[in-house]
């Protein structure tokens, strides 16, 4: 037997190791740090998100209101900061109205117990109406230079943008807490069976809330990074994105019927379909590609489960025949 | 006596009283809200969403999900103007309208229904996938009305007494629709499967290829609304239908087409599409900017889902109580 199992998520980093060396051989622009620069400062909200949504797939629950969310965040900055409230309050009152909005999916689904992609389909309208009711046509695009700079400026002496650290922390803390806390545990228990961790003492609503709660927070942060890059708080920022997450967490090996997942996974999938993004504009694919290629990866990550599955069947049954005509062997002689 | 209890306790019932409650209600505060105008403006809008309802209240009953319905429509549309504008006839572009909606139907329905693959992820990737194939092919072009084929440009643009056509067409596929879930076999399998799935493959039923041909049925009338969307606005883009599945969804749900499966109908999720259209013209009516008719929409479906979690409970516990009594 070998100790080494090849895993969906250690897979999914040598793909990205692969894809980073297919942009390097496709184009000489690839591997330059202005790129660099770029696929970071590109991937940040979606990675930001997929942490949260992580754990949420794992828990055995779904949101796709968090593209909405993320830009409720920030049309609540720009409608602040309209009103002449400080900027660094109207950002503290995006990733809170963040909060508020998650917390409020989590009370649909774990108070009232309904489900969750009903749910968050309903609130994906609502809070994307609530943006257009706060700013109603008329983006805010005159931001303190200060802050705009940040969201496309580097980390001086460095090629990477600011943008990183949060990125980076964030995704620190979501490995620490799901791999090495109990917290963490308790987060794959109730995926696996919600009903036996309920039974085994684990406060299963009121960790489901918080993750909720969690999921609404990051989208307000990434709002607030959102906001930065393009400079503008618009009612119409990041439609779609909830697609574009999710098909980076199922990628990156969380498993759609819960219990299984690693944020390393989530991240080299957030990271290589950046990369693969890159690597298509620079060699003048269209944008239409990307949304073929990521469609396909989605694909591959739900089959790829059950292929394997398959084919670990197929060796047990193999093996059990054998033992079985073994046996027979030895109750014949 | 039955049929009228029956009507009574129908989940469709309240939808439609709350339609005429907004439609009642616009009246009495906007003095000639209620026009031949509204009223053509309310079948137009509907059209669409009940064609591509009757589609998902398929998928919906049997516990799944179809989001891929919105790039579908779009790309059917696009190809139907394209072909005409190509020489092609009207024939041969809903020959590849709906080929391509059968098509798209039969990925989904292979990969949900044989390989037991959750519907939502493959869903969402045919979403992408035919998007993605839709927009490198029309390379940014548009459908004007003059590569419409004048057949669904005059289908769009006329009347049958007063009634739009294209209303007519969605309405006929409802009644043909419900009639096929009440009364077919195979359309009561549909809810066995929803109810569950267990039980009904122990019962005798072939669930995989029920589920496989349910996604190809909604494929081919997604393609079919595909012409209806490209009569409706006489021109296609890149755009059309983009986001349009979750209208759909919605729809459904506020209908009484419950997202567990097991329960709701056609026409239920046909008034749905009323109501949704309803109130999206009496909010427009009654001066309230445009910008509330997510929010009011949202609202509208959680309140219709939960709605429905109460009224489940409640039939539970009378059924148990009621044995119990007599």
């Amino acid at each position: 037997m070998s100790r080494f199992h090849i895993t969906w998520d250690k897979g999914v980093g040598l793909f990205l190791v692969f894809t980073i060396l297919l942009g390097t051989f496709s184009s000489e622009y690839f591997a330059t740090t202005s790129n660099l620069t770029f696929i970071i400062r590109d991937v940040a909200e979606i990675a930001i998100i997929a942490l949260a949504m992580a754990y949420l797939i794992i828990a055995g629950e779904i949101d796709l209101s968090v593209a909405s969310m993320l830009s409720l965040s920030s049309a609540t900055i720009g409608f602040l900061y309209r009103a002449e409230v400080p900027f660094e309050v109207a950002m503290v009152g995006g990733v809170l109205v963040g909060l508020l909005a998650g917390l409020f999916n989590g009370f649909l689904v774990t108070v009232l117990g309904l489900p969750s992609l009903a749910v968050t389909i309903a609130t994906l309208a609502l809070y994307r109406g609530m943006c257009w009711i706060l700013l109603g046509n008329k983006p805010v695009n005159q931001l303190p230079s200060e802050w705009v700079n940040l969201g496309y400026s580097q980390i001086p002496g460095t090629f990477l943008p600011w943008t990183i650290i949060p990125v980076v922390v964030l995704a620190g803390l979501a490995w620490f807490v799901l791999h090495g806390t109990r917290f963490g545990r308790w987060v794959f228990a109730i995926g696996v069976n919600s009903q036996a961790a309920e039974f085994s003492g684990i406060p299963v609503r009121r960790v489901k809330l918080a993750l909720f709660g969690f999921t609404g927070i990051m989208s307000g942060i990434a709002g607030v990074i959102y906001t930065l890059r393009f400079a503008s708080s618009s009612p119409d920022g990041a439609v779609g994105y909830e697609l574009g997450v999710i098909a980076a967490v199922l990628f990156g090996g969380v498993s759609i019927a819960g219990g299984i997942g690693t944020i390393w996974g989530v991240i080299s999938a957030v990271l290589s379909l950046g990369v693969i993004r890159s690597a298509l504009q620079l060699i003048d694919f269209s944008a239409n590609a990307l949304l073929v290629v990521s469609g396909s990866l989605l694909l591959i990550s739900v089959i790829a489960p059950q292929v394997t599955d398959y084919v670990r069947n197929l060796r047990s049954t193999v093996s059990t025949t054998k033992q079985i005509q073994k046996n027979e062997r030895v109750n014949h002689e | 006596m039955r049929s009228l209890k029956n009507l009574v306790r129908a989940r469709e019932l309240p939808v439609f009283a709350a339609f005429l409650i907004v439609m009642g209600g616009t009246s009495l505060a906007v003095p000639h809200f209620f026009s031949g105008k509204v009223a053509i403006d309310l079948f137009l809008g509907v059209a669409v969403i009940a064609i591509l309802a009757v589609g998902q209240t398929f998928v919906i009953v049997m516990r799944h999900i179809d989001l891929s319905v919105g790039s579908t429509v779009g790309f059917s549309a696009f190809l139907i103007g394209d072909a005409y504008s190509k020489g092609m006839g009207l024939g041969t572009g809903m020959f590849l309208a709906i080929g391509l909606g059968l098509l798209v139907g039969a990925m989904n329905g292979f990969l949900v229904a044989y390989l037991k693959l959750p519907s939502l992820v493959v869903t969402l990737a045919s979403l992408y996938i035919v998007r993605g194939i839709f927009n490198e092919f029309a390379t940014g072009q548009t459908i004007i009305e003059s590569e419409v084929p004048p057949a669904i440009n005059w289908l769009g643009l006329n009347r049958f007494f007063g009634i739009p056509y294209l209303f007519l067409i969605g309405f006929a596929l409802v009644i043909i629709a419900g009639f096929v879930m009440k009364r077919s076999r195979a359309g009561r399998d549909l809810y066995a499967i929803g109810s569950n799935p267990q039980a009904a493959e122990l019962a005798g039923i072939p669930v995989a290829r029920r589920v496989f041909f349910a996604f190809v049925a909604t494929g081919g009338i997604t393609g079919l609304a595909g012409a209806v969307l490209l009569g409706r606005f006489n021109s296609a883009n890149p755009n059309s239908g983009l986001g349009l599945e979750l209208l759909v969804v919605a729809a459904c749900v506020v209908g009484g087409v419950t997202i567990a499966g097991g329960a709701g109908t056609v026409y239920g999720a046909f008034i749905g599409a009323i109501l949704l259209q309803g109130i999206t013209l009496s909010i427009g009516a009654l001066g309230i900017p445009q910008f509330w008719q997510q929010a009011v929409n949202g609202s509208l479906i959680i309140g219709a889902i939960a709605l429905d979690r109460y009224l489940s409970t409640r039939v539970k516990t009378t059924t148990i109580m009621g044995s119990k009594n007599e």
